[in-house]
């Protein structure tokens, strides 16, 4: 059976060493108005190239940009959109990281691309196959506060779809073969699933052969596992951290999507171990009816700090090759 | 019942007792000398007495306000997570996190048992005390909220690391106990954000408080009762602080429903604002808590820490509270 590593999503854009806090002075030099836009993009670029590259080395086989522009995940969407504006901070889920509210004035509309260029420099400068990250449709309408042009939340998750739609389609013709889109949202909000379905339909209609991959993290996706499996998505990329019956239940109902299974605790820094990783696969693998299976971080990786996010990169490798080689 | 366990204790507050929620902004002359200090520029001793000069101011700031429970205004503390992590055992600094934008921190790691190193706030406490006969509130930051804000190596799980963090803080707590605090209120922050771990907050607290002398409060930040009511009325304290400032709840209908059975601190003060409120619009947002609950049992404050003000805002919004409150003292006598 074949195993994929692949990253989740974000990555830690500084480290701890000075060579490595380039993005954090070019940042503040920016504020200052020290440098223009178009040298802090070349640090960013260069940032992109590190994020790519660091991946690579500790083993993953699909990468992502490390999200390394986005401010978070919300804003960074709302910003490219007419009929939006951005408000105050307010906490991920229950992280300690905060984004920027979207605020809905009116109609929205996409002025421009906002993840294909980037897609397109970092595919630029990876040798593995590189996947794009999109914030899903109901998740930024959950996010957003809505002063005008839509009745409802879920109206607005069908506009964000058809903003997002655009995205899926260039991306596709950019030659991106799997993309993901989170919808954390959903996990507190199971009575909205008929919302993410359309929401999910509509941003995916014109995906051509990419496949999307529907990634739900910050929370327990047991109780929506069954559901899950009928949402017009190709794969399934799930946060195992919070849920001790998620293996059970997998291995009990299977999959007919493939699934990307997200072992490695990206929120904290312990090191996942083959007693605490094998017996999951055991579990899970023989239930899977379909592959490609994906082996990733629970979620974005900048939780952690640099040097650790590396490390558990690295322990995924060591973890998989382990397990495939029969080293029990 | 409250005002009994305050009376015995020997605490004599009047009605609608008020108070803050711990931090206040540090004094621009402080502010200053603490990035003096991080430059090497100044000694630790020199910034001490700067950290007392500003401590003292804030105490002479609550009494000309006419506060009722005083706070030392944590002049001397940055993160109130790191703050703790630093002193006790079994922690390390960890690397940098982003938290927004391009602020990033030290996250503490839990790398070995923790260990309460002996008092961490006492002297503080003791010394602020001594400056006012007001009762001034010992303050700490609770387990769960300091196992939240924390990686975890060593512990087998976030529980396992939550109450060994309680069995610690306990220390603490019966320290300032010792040196006379009858007021402990234990921060937690971070309280609401796993609503399926809310039973083992709850067992941490009580391995924090249990049996011991002294009315405690517990302040948990914007959201929390939305998330957590009413199973949070089981945290083993005495005064519950929530903030109503920024919501539009209607606790009447809430607690018609399952009764508040605390003393609860109305957090009425918005801190993210820099507009001060007029003293009407306090009166009308304490009347919604007094509406519902007997007026003895409700405390009136700022929804979180002022830290992020200015000297002068919190002075005018502390001010205008005050207002309101001595207003409402007459009318409802
Ligand atoms: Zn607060």
């Amino acid at each position: 059976m074949d195993l994929i590593l692949s990253s989740a999503g974000s990555y830690p854009r500084i480290g701890d060493a000075p060579d490595l806090q380039r993005h954090r002075r070019a940042y503040a030099q920016r504020e200052r108005g020290e440098i223009s836009a178009g040298e802090f993009t070349k640090v960013e670029n260069e940032v992109v190239a590190g994020v790519i590259r660091e991946q690579i080395e500790a083993g993953m086989e699909v990468v992502t940009d490390g999200l390394v522009r986005w401010y978070d995940p919300y804003s960074h969407f709302c910003r490219g959109l007419e009929g939006a504006t951005i408000d105050g901070l307010l906490r991920l889920f229950d992280t300690n990281v905060y984004f920027r509210q979207p605020v809905v004035k009116g109609p929205i509309r996409r002025k421009a691309a906002i993840i294909v260029p980037e897609y397109e420099f970092a595919r630029s400068v990876s040798t593995r196959p590189v996947k794009p990250v999109l914030t899903g449709p109901y998740t930024l309408s959950r996010g957003s506060i809505l002063e005008g042009g839509y009745r409802s939340t879920h109206e607005l998750a069908l506009a964000y779809a058809e903003v997002l739609a655009g995205e899926v389609r260039e991306l596709s013709r950019a030659g991106a073969e799997l993309i993901q889109i989170d919808e954390p949202a959903i996990i507190g909000h199971p009575e909205d699933l008929n919302v993410l379905e359309a929401a999910l339909a509509a941003a995916g209609r014109e995906r051509g052969a990419a496949r999307l991959l529907l990634h739900l993290s910050f929370g327990d996706v047991a109780p929506l596992y069954r559901d899950l499996q009928a949402l017009p998505v190709d794969a399934l990329g799930l946060d195992f951290t919070y849920s001790p019956k998620l293996p059970a239940l997998i291995a009990d109902l299977g999959s007919a999507k493939p699934l990307a299974l997200g072992l490695i605790d990206a929120r904290n820094t312990k090191l996942e171990t083959k007693e605490s990783v094998f017996p999951v696969l055991d579990a899970v693998l023989p239930a899977l009816k379909t592959g490609p299976t994906y082996l990733t971080p629970s979620c974005g990786l900048e939780f952690l700090p640099r040097a650790r996010a590396r490390l558990k990169l690295e322990t995924l490798k060591r973890l998989r090759d382990g397990y495939l080689g029969g080293h029990r | 019942m409250s005002r009994q366990k305050l009376k015995r204790l020997g605490v004599e507050l009047p009605l609608l007792p008020t108070s803050t929620v711990g931090s206040f902004p540090k004094t621009p002359e402080l502010a200053e000398a603490r990035a003096k200090y991080a430059r090497k520029q100044i000694t630790r001793a020199e910034l001490e007495a700067l950290e007392k000069k500003a401590t003292e101011f804030w105490i002479r700031a609550q009494e000309e306000i006419g506060l009722d429970v005083l706070v030392d205004g944590e002049q001397y503390r940055g993160d109130m997570v790191a703050y703790f992590a630093e002193l006790m055992g079994g922690f390390q600094t960890g690397g940098l996190v982003r938290s927004y934008g391009n602020r990033y921190y030290h996250k503490p790691v839990v790398v070995g048992e923790v260990k309460w190193p002996g008092p961490m706030t006492v002297e503080w406490w003791r010394w602020t005390q001594s400056l006012t006969r007001k009762p001034v509130k010992g303050m700490l930051t609770g387990p769960y909220t300091v196992m939240d804000w924390s990686f975890n190596d060593y512990y087998r799980d976030r529980r396992s690391a939550c109450l060994a963090l309680a069995r610690q803080l306990r220390k603490e707590v019966e320290a300032l106990i010792e040196a006379g605090a009858k007021i402990i209120q234990i921060d937690e922050p971070a309280i609401s954000v796993r609503q399926e771990e809310l039973p083992f907050a709850i067992e941490a607290l009580h391995l924090t408080v249990d049996g011991l002398p002294a009315y405690f409060i517990t302040h948990a930040c914007y959201g929390a009762f939305e998330t957590i009511y009413p199973d949070m009325l089981d945290l083993p304290v005495d005064n519950l602080d929530l903030a109503i400032s920024n919501s539009a709840l209607d606790l009447l209908k809430i607690f018609e429903k399952d009764p508040f059975t605390k003393d609860l601190s109305l957090g009425v003060l918005d801190v993210h604002s820099h507009s001060i409120e007029t003293p009407a619009e306090i009166k009308a947002r304490v009347m919604r808590g007094v509406r519902v609950l007997p007026p003895e049992r409700v405390w009136v404050d700022p929804d979180c820490g002022l830290k992020t003000r200015t000297v002068e805002e919190s002075r005018g919004k502390l001010a205008a509270m005050l207002t309101a409150v001595r207003e409402l003292r007459t009318e409802l006598a």
